[in-house]
């Protein structure tokens, strides 16, 4: 389908995102996020939790999401082909592997504690009026250009 | 209640999600790393666009009580006051997003979409989670007992 080749208009996406939160509430009464269904996965798979959670569900949709996209577009919007980002334009691949790796170890660590990665303080959070998903947000936005502006810096 | 009608429901949500997030490119490293150098800035008018319709579709949703359409239970806005966790995490957070330019939706999409480089950031997001909940339990023995973590 190629429609699906060009990326959407903000005006158009954003409110799609901005109803899957307020169907998400009006129908299984729950927050979005998807850091929280990894987390309950990962205490299904240790035998923690006695049955997977509706957010577990919710985190496989998203993978689920990714894979019928590629399929229907006929191609993926990773940026694949041209290595990974920034990182592949400095580093070595398996230096690249390395820092996502440790990346990886801030995001799930971090956005554990703050209880929301930008799906569940960033979209749910925010539009709940919840103030600390609020303070979150403007954390993470916060740092995250701060974090990237000083990258530039360098690279 | 059929007990597979919510986690049905849940999957739809999240195919649409990541189907989504796709679409907009979200899962492509470059789309966030020109976000957050303030070159771009479709991701901040899109992200406040779905806050905007988010908030203002809840505010409507709730002008009465009502309960949600598949699990019956009364809906109900849970927000939370602010504390240092949030802050301090978020920042984490926001260091590890800006490395790697993903978060954890779109990596699961791109994991959908058979990047290799997104095993990486998984298996680091997976050994964060894993450590903040052995912290967790190491701190919080009494709430393990009664099963409240």
């Amino acid at each position: 389908m190629d429609f699906l080749s060009d990326q959407p208009p903000w005006f158009v996406l954003g409110p799609c995102l901005g109803l899957l939160v307020v169907g998400l509430l009006a129908t299984l009464n729950v927050r979005m996020g998807v850091l929280g269904g990894w987390s309950d996965l990962l205490d299904r798979i240790d035998g923690r939790a006695g049955s997977v959670s509706w957010k577990s569900w919710f985190f496989l949709g998203v993978i689920l999401g990714g894979l019928v996209f590629h399929i229907a577009a006929g191609t993926t919007t990773t940026g694949v082909g041209d290595g990974y980002g920034w990182l592949s334009r400095e580093f070595s691949p398996p230096v690249v592997g390395a820092v996502l790796v440790a990346a990886g170890l801030l995001i799930g660590y971090g956005a554990k504690t703050a209880g929301g990665c930008t799906s569940g303080n960033g979209l749910g959070g925010t539009s709940f009026g919840s103030p600390a998903g609020l303070a979150s947000t403007a954390t993470f936005m916060g740092t995250a250009v701060a974090a990237s502006l000083l990258i530039g810096v360098f690279v | 209640m059929n007990r597979a009608r919510p986690a049905v429901v849940a999957t739809a949500f999240g195919l649409a999600f990541g189907f989504l997030l796709s679409w907009g490119t979200l899962t492509d490293p470059d789309t966030i790393h020109d976000m957050l150098r303030l070159r771009d800035a479709y991701v901040f008018l899109m992200m406040g666009a779905a806050v905007a319709v988010g908030f203002a579709g809840i505010r409507l949703l709730t002008r009465r009580p009502r309960r949600a359409a598949v699990t019956g239970d009364p809906i109900v806005v849970r927000t939370d006051a602010v504390q240092r966790r949030h802050v301090v995490g978020s920042a984490m957070f926001g260091l590890g997003w800006a490395i790697a330019d993903t978060c954890p939706g779109p990596v699961a999409a791109q994991l959908g979409q058979g990047l290799p480089w997104a095993l990486c950031t998984a298996a680091g997001i997976t050994g964060g989670v894993l450590l903040f909940q052995a912290r967790r339990r190491a701190r919080r023995p009494v709430r393990r007992a009664i099963g409240q973590t």
